[in-house]
């Protein structure tokens, strides 16, 4: 079961490589959580100070009902496609740097 | 309401499952086939199937009793129960798919190539199994009872005995396509109500809505759970999910990092569609079937709504639509579930046997039903919660610091495992023992996520910088292979 790969010690400059591939899909997936986590936040920030905008209603449900009920989820679909995009660029930047 | 179409509903789905998954140990069975099988999969059919095997008791029954008890609250569960997949890929799919792990212990093993925190993996995924059984076997008992009368017992019995008969059979678990269509059945049975509802609702010139009242009426009743309690709860939703055992098992049919990315991002597409129905439902809830709020049966909100708002021959006939869709719930959450939990307890009991496993799946159905008659009905979506807080205080940290850094050393993960499970689990027990009371004190119990989750980590980090020396010598060649895209350095993946 234990497969590991081929090159049991790789020399410096592809563990090098390989570090900064492993930090820059760390930056990016904590940048897209961060952001996500802020709009969150944002949402439940703003329900809690403005309680007003219970007050603003489409169709006789209120605002804050549409963004949590129905909002949120084009956001989740956002973060999700943009890191997808993101993650595979990083990905081809390494395999162009390690293939030349 | 006549109960009759509503057997019918469960008999049908009992049936169609016991055949295709009798029928599908001729298709494939062995991890190998379902291995195999991976390449001919495609990305959106894998994702129905997570989707399937995600979407429980607490999403289907669970989510609208909720918006009916808490009101805007309530909204914040299906937030956290897809973001949860959010999280998952942005740290776990695609590194641990290439981890080539097919279980969460296999992975602890491939990382630090260490038994006992392999033991010890495996004996908190049995415990995150159990738990999370149960409330699948109370939403069981609650269908029945409501829907036909029968006593609810003889739901959660059925469940078990499917399940235990189909995994048994060896087919269920292998088969991709059950578990694609059962994402599809939930679907429709809760899409099909709710269309039909809301015409008729506009036929009568009555609004979905009292005209706006029901939003008026959550002011003044405050059931609002404060603060530290939904944050706790997002918290425990948006860590959990990516440590639950059944779900990691799916990721495996991906065939590459890539694919299982991509799998993910349309399971996110899918769960976004499905948890329209349950709020739109909650909605409906609040005005029609309001005084399930304080019965505390507002679980059964979905179940009673048709005959409450349509009645007579029709509305009979949606009730039993959503009862057959609810059943495929219970039945495709269970088997994952017990499959997973049969296969811990096998390999790390029994040596991996095919008698082991057979003896494991008795196991692995008997106690879940046992501690569900044992135990009272109690809120679904609110127990859910409590395995997820304990999923994200233990799997969720051992995972993220495996994937992400290489400082994690064997002993730092079992510190942080022992700690996350005893101060979780202790507190949980604590919560359930103490009498409630509107307190912070047991708000900080009852959902611990908030503050167990950073403690784990903590620890975790705290113990692996004190045992530098012991960190695997093979680390880089571990992480090397959880990162590295597939093409470059093994083109058969």
């Amino acid at each position: 079961m234990l497969n590991i790969p081929r090159k049991l010690n790789p020399d410096a400059a592809d563990a090098f490589y390989v570090r900064s591939l492993i930090r820059s899909q760390f930056r990016l997936a904590i940048s897209v959580a961060l952001g996500f986590l802020l709009l969150l936040i944002g949402l439940a920030v703003i329900g809690a100070a403005w309680p007003q905008i219970q007050e603003i209603r489409l169709a006789t449900i209120p605002l804050p009902w549409w963004l949590l009920g129905v909002g949120v989820y084009p956001m989740i679909l956002l973060s999700a496609f943009l890191f997808n995009r993101a993650a595979a660029r990083n990905e081809q930047q390494y395999r162009s740097i390690v293939e030349q | 309401m006549n109960s009759t179409v509503s057997l019918l509903a469960v008999l049908i789905v009992s049936v169609a499952t016991v055949t295709i998954a009798i029928n599908g140990l001729r298709l494939s069975r062995t991890t190998g086939d379902f291995y195999v099988a991976s390449r001919t999969v495609p990305p959106w059919w894998n994702a129905s199937a997570i989707g399937g095997e995600y979407l429980s008791a607490a999403s289907f029954l669970g989510i609208a009793g909720l918006i009916v008890v808490s009101g805007q609250d309530g909204l914040w569960f299906p937030i956290g129960y897809t973001a949860g997949y959010l999280m998952l890929l942005l740290f776990v799919a695609a590194p641990l798919r290439r981890s080539r792990a097919y279980t969460i212990p296999d992975f602890a093993q491939i990382r630090f190539g260490s038994m006992p925190l392999r033991r010890l993996t495996s004996f908190l995924v049995i415990v995150i199994c159990w738990l999370y059984i149960v409330p699948q076997l109370h939403g069981a008992a609650l269908t029945l009872g409501i829907s036909t009368g029968l006593p609810g017992w003889m739901g959660a019995a059925l469940v078990m005995g499917i399940v235990c008969m189909t995994v048994l059979a060896g087919g269920m678990r292998s088969i991709t396509f059950v578990q694609a269509f059962q994402y599809w059945l939930k679907l429709a049975a809760l899409a099909i109500p709710t269309v039909f509802l809301l015409l008729h609702l506009d036929l009568q010139g009555q609004s979905a809505t009292l005209g706006g009242a029901i939003f008026d009426v959550e002011a003044q009743q405050t059931t609002a759970k404060g603060l530290y309690y939904n944050i706790s709860l997002l918290v425990a939703l948006l860590f959990g999910t990516l440590g639950l055992p059944h779900v990691l098992v799916r990721f495996y049919t991906n065939p590459d990092g890539p694919s299982a990315r991509k799998t993910t991002a349309i399971v996110l597409g899918l769960l976004t569609l499905f948890y329209l129905f349950p709020t739109m439902l909650g909605i409906l809830g609040r005005a029609y079937t309001p005084e399930l709020a304080s019965s505390g049966n507002a679980d059964a909100t979905v179940l009673l709504l048709p005959g409450r708002i349509i009645g007579g021959t029709a509305g009979d006939a949606l009730t039993a639509i959503i009862v057959g869709g609810a059943f495929a719930a219970f039945l495709s959450t269970s088997s994952g579930l017990v499959v997973s939990l049969a296969g811990a307890i096998s390999q790390d009991l029994f040596q991996g046997t095919v008698r082991g496993f057979r003896i494991a799946t008795v196991m692995a159905t008997a106690v879940p039903l046992l501690l569900a008659l044992g135990t009272n009905t109690f809120a679904l979506a609110g127990a859910i919660g409590s395995v997820f807080a304990f999923t994200a205080s233990t799997i969720c940290p051992l995972l993220l610091l495996g994937i992400w850094w290489r400082g994690l050393t064997s002993t730092g993960a079992v510190a942080g495992l022992v700690t996350g499970a005893l101060s979780c689990g202790s507190a949980l027990v604590l919560a359930a023992v103490l009498p409630t009371t509107q307190g912070s004190f047991h708000d900080m119990v009852s959902q611990p996520a908030a503050w167990s989750v950073p403690l784990a980590f903590l620890v975790m980090i705290a113990v692996s910088l004190g045992t530098k020396d012991r960190i695997p010598s093979r680390v880089d060649a571990v992480l090397a292979r959880l990162h590295v895209p597939e093409q470059s350095h093994d083109r058969n993946g």
